[in-house]
């Protein structure tokens, strides 16, 4: 399968975005330059509602444009500022014995709603950063908004939020560390991007990957009263090291 | 209103109360995409043709020829068969051009019928069939003869059938089959069938609780018309935990807002109906269930038959999520409606209407009446019910066919008004 680079023409750093490495989705090839971003694009199929498969011929990128390694310094910066706040949220959580998953959405590079996991204290299991975070933004905004907004959130969104954000029309999701277990955009599977009724978006991953993963793995040695039958937790210890990024490739890439 | 509790009598009549008919349908088990995929996948193989007393030679040849070939990946494959049990068209292809052959029997065709095999060897990637047929002519019982020995290529399903039925649907069309009672890509069939004894008698019931809720949310222009319930089924045990509508078109305010546009996805039906089991297990826990309340959400009841069984105190204390509790659905919920369901841990889930182009549960594609005959539609194949290697929960799934449909194809067509590319 071919992939693209295309970005929202709106987007405030589309051009500059075109220099990330790219990760094809499906193709089985996994091509990685020494960068700190890997970044996977959107599908370039969606149905109509006809039924029928088009292409998007908006999707023109070509590899001539990128500089393999090279993320300018002026987006590191623009984005790494927003991980560093969803980042902050995931912290929140942990602090209240949730899992530290964070998020922030930012619109014209202002932050608009910020979200983190509240599954424990509400007993929901779909009471996911992305959506306590959309539940704060539909009180002041639209849906239309979402058009013109990126997610940041320190884990890939799940199969359910990819969904939910792809309904929604979030224009880019950006995230630190991929979930192996339920990731929707890459890791395992790619809502973001299958045949659907609606427009796939552009996902990024890798942004502090590092701190994402950590965060985890505090609050896995952490006690989770409610799960059920725990596992001896206190013979848990914490793991600092992390595997470079090539063994925790996205499942369905490596 | 009545309590559901104490069996079904007391279930019955507290239905009767609320003026609903149940529907009239029954439950077919959704295919995981695993199921799918063994379905469609298929190899080409070579089939020789000789004497019933050299198979057991032959196998033994092949053996020493291929050593890495396992046998293993196609045992559902038949490896000896007889003519009579082939399939007629592979009858009809062996057969023809046997007139003047005279290279095992000369005696009448029955008696050749009897005593020839047809061995399945080795699929077509394995060996080629030049080198095969040096092999075969090194060998008994080739080779003393003249003529070469026969070879076919055929096409054979590539993973074990999951169903007795489809065994026999695949020995008539592909070569014979083999089924043992197990399914290595789905829920056991035992499984299957006593979950489906335990739920189908009122299911209906469930369903058009379902769809009368639906209607009251659109009916005050709030939402899509579909519904849900969620209902804790086991034993003797029958409650109805939760119940809801859609109402993705309430702004914020209550009002009702222009259909425009995907709507509050967040306030899906499935979504409000978890929502509100949590809150119920919230109280049971001596909780307050409006901590971290957003309105949003829509996670508290906006009709009286939403708040009926909202009130009603029955879910059991220290359950997790929703473990062990079903959830019935007047349409295939969307893709993220499935995954919510499975990150609450269902244990059953069935839904009426599928949603080809939106559904999150299905992974096959399905038989529909269009204008002129039976189309196929496609599904987006996600399948997110049974996908153990991938996400971690299992739960079992059917789809509801009503009864009094004419004839016996699903009807995909909007039974209900909602659009094709409606998200459930």
């Amino acid at each position: 399968m071919s992939w693209c680079g295309c970005y929202p023409a709106a987007s405030p750093v589309a051009v500059t975005l075109r220099k990330l490495v790219h990760v094809a989705v499906g193709s089985g090839s996994y091509r990685k330059g020494p960068a700190l971003y890997a970044q996977q694009t959107a599908f370039l199929h969606q149905i109509q509602p006809s039924g029928t498969l088009e292409d998007e011929q908006t999707c023109q990128a070509s590899t001539a444009d990128h500089e393999p390694g090279a993320m300018n310094a002026e987006d590191r910066v623009y984005h790494e500022r927003f991980m560093r706040e969803a980042i902050n949220m995931a912290e929140l959580a942990l602090v209240s014995d949730e899992t530290p998953v964070g998020c922030v959405f930012v619109k014209d590079g202002e932050i608009i709603g910020r979200g983190m996991n509240e599954t424990n204290r509400t007993l929901n299991g779909t009471r996911h950063a992305e959506f306590v975070a959309i539940a704060g933004i539909l009180s002041k905004h639209p849906v239309s908004i979402f058009k013109e907004t990126d997610l940041y959130v320190t884990v890939e969104p799940c199969v359910m939020c990819a969904s939910m954000l792809r309904q929604y029309g979030i224009r880019a999701v950006y995230f630190g560390c991929w979930n192996e277990r339920f990731g929707g955009t890459g890791g395992v599977l790619n809502i973001h991007s299958d045949p659907s009724v609606d427009k796939p978006y552009p996902v990024t991953g890798g942004i502090f990957r590092e701190e994402a993963i950590l965060l985890l793995r505090k609050f896995y040695v952490q006690e989770n009263e409610k799960a059920p039958e725990p596992k001896q937790k206190r013979t848990r210890e914490l793991k600092t090291e992390i595997m470079p990024m090539d063994l925790h490739a996205p499942k369905q890439c490596a | 209103m009545v309590s559901l509790r104490g069996g079904d009598e007391a279930l019955h009549s507290a239905f009767a109360q609320l003026d609903l008919d149940p529907r009239n349908g029954r439950l077919v088990a959704l295919k995981t995409k695993e199921e799918v995929r063994a379905a469609l996948e298929t190899f080409e193989a070579h089939v020789v043709e000789l004497p019933a007393r050299y198979a057991g030679v032959l196998k033994d040849v092949i053996q020493t020829a291929l050593p890495d070939l396992k046998t293993a990946d196609f045992q559902h494959l038949r490896r000896v068969a007889q003519w009579k049990f082939l399939p007629p068209r592979l009858q009809k292809q062996f057969k023809s051009p046997r007139g003047d052959d005279e290279s095992f029997c000369e005696d009448d065709n029955a008696e050749l019928e009897d005593t020839v095999r047809y061995f399945l060897v080795c699929p077509t990637t394995a060996i080629s069939k030049a080198t095969l047929q040096d092999i075969l002519r090194r060998n008994p019982p080739f080779m003393d003869r003249d003529r070469d020995p026969r070879i076919f290529h055929v096409e054979v399903p590539a993973l074990a059938p999951t169903s007795p039925e489809q065994a026999a649907q695949w020995s008539l069309k592909y070569w014979p089959i083999s089924y043992k009672n197990t399914n290595p890509y789905g829920p056991h069939p035992s499984l299957v069938a006593r979950n489906t004894a335990e739920i189908e008698a009122h299911a209906g019931k469930w369903l058009s609780l379902a769809d009368s809720v639906a209607q009251l949310l659109h009916a005050l222009s709030l939402g899509e018309r579909v519904g849900c319930v969620i209902v804790d089924n086991n034993g003797e045990r029958q409650e109805i935990i939760a119940v809801a509508g859609d109402c993705r078109w309430r702004s914020s305010s209550g009002a009702a807002e222009p259909h425009q546009g995907p709507g509050n996805v967040m306030a899906h039906a499935v979504e409000r109906a978890i929502a509100m089991a949590a809150k119920k297990r919230l109280r049971a826990a001596g909780k307050d269930p409006d901590l971290l309340d957003r309105k949003l959400f829509c996670d508290w009841p906006l009709t009286d038959l939403e708040k009926q069984f909202y009130e009603q105190d029955n879910i059991l204390p220290n359950g997790y999520l929703c473990v062990d509790l079903d959830i019935y659905i007047t349409h295939e919920p969307c893709v993220m409606c499935s995954m919510a369901i499975l990150h609450s841990r269902f244990k059953r889930c069935v839904f009426a209407q599928r949603m080809p182009m939106t559904g999150g549960l299905t992974a096959d594609a399905v038989a529909t009446k269009v204008d002129k005959g039976i189309g196929w539609t496609s599904s987006l194949g996600q399948g997110i019910f049974w996908r153990p290697s991938e996400l971690n929960w299992k739960l079992l799934a059917w789809e509801w066919i009503e009864e009094d449909a004419k004839d016996s194809t699903n009807d995909c067509m909007n039974t209900t008004g909602n659009s094709d590319t409606l998200h459930a």
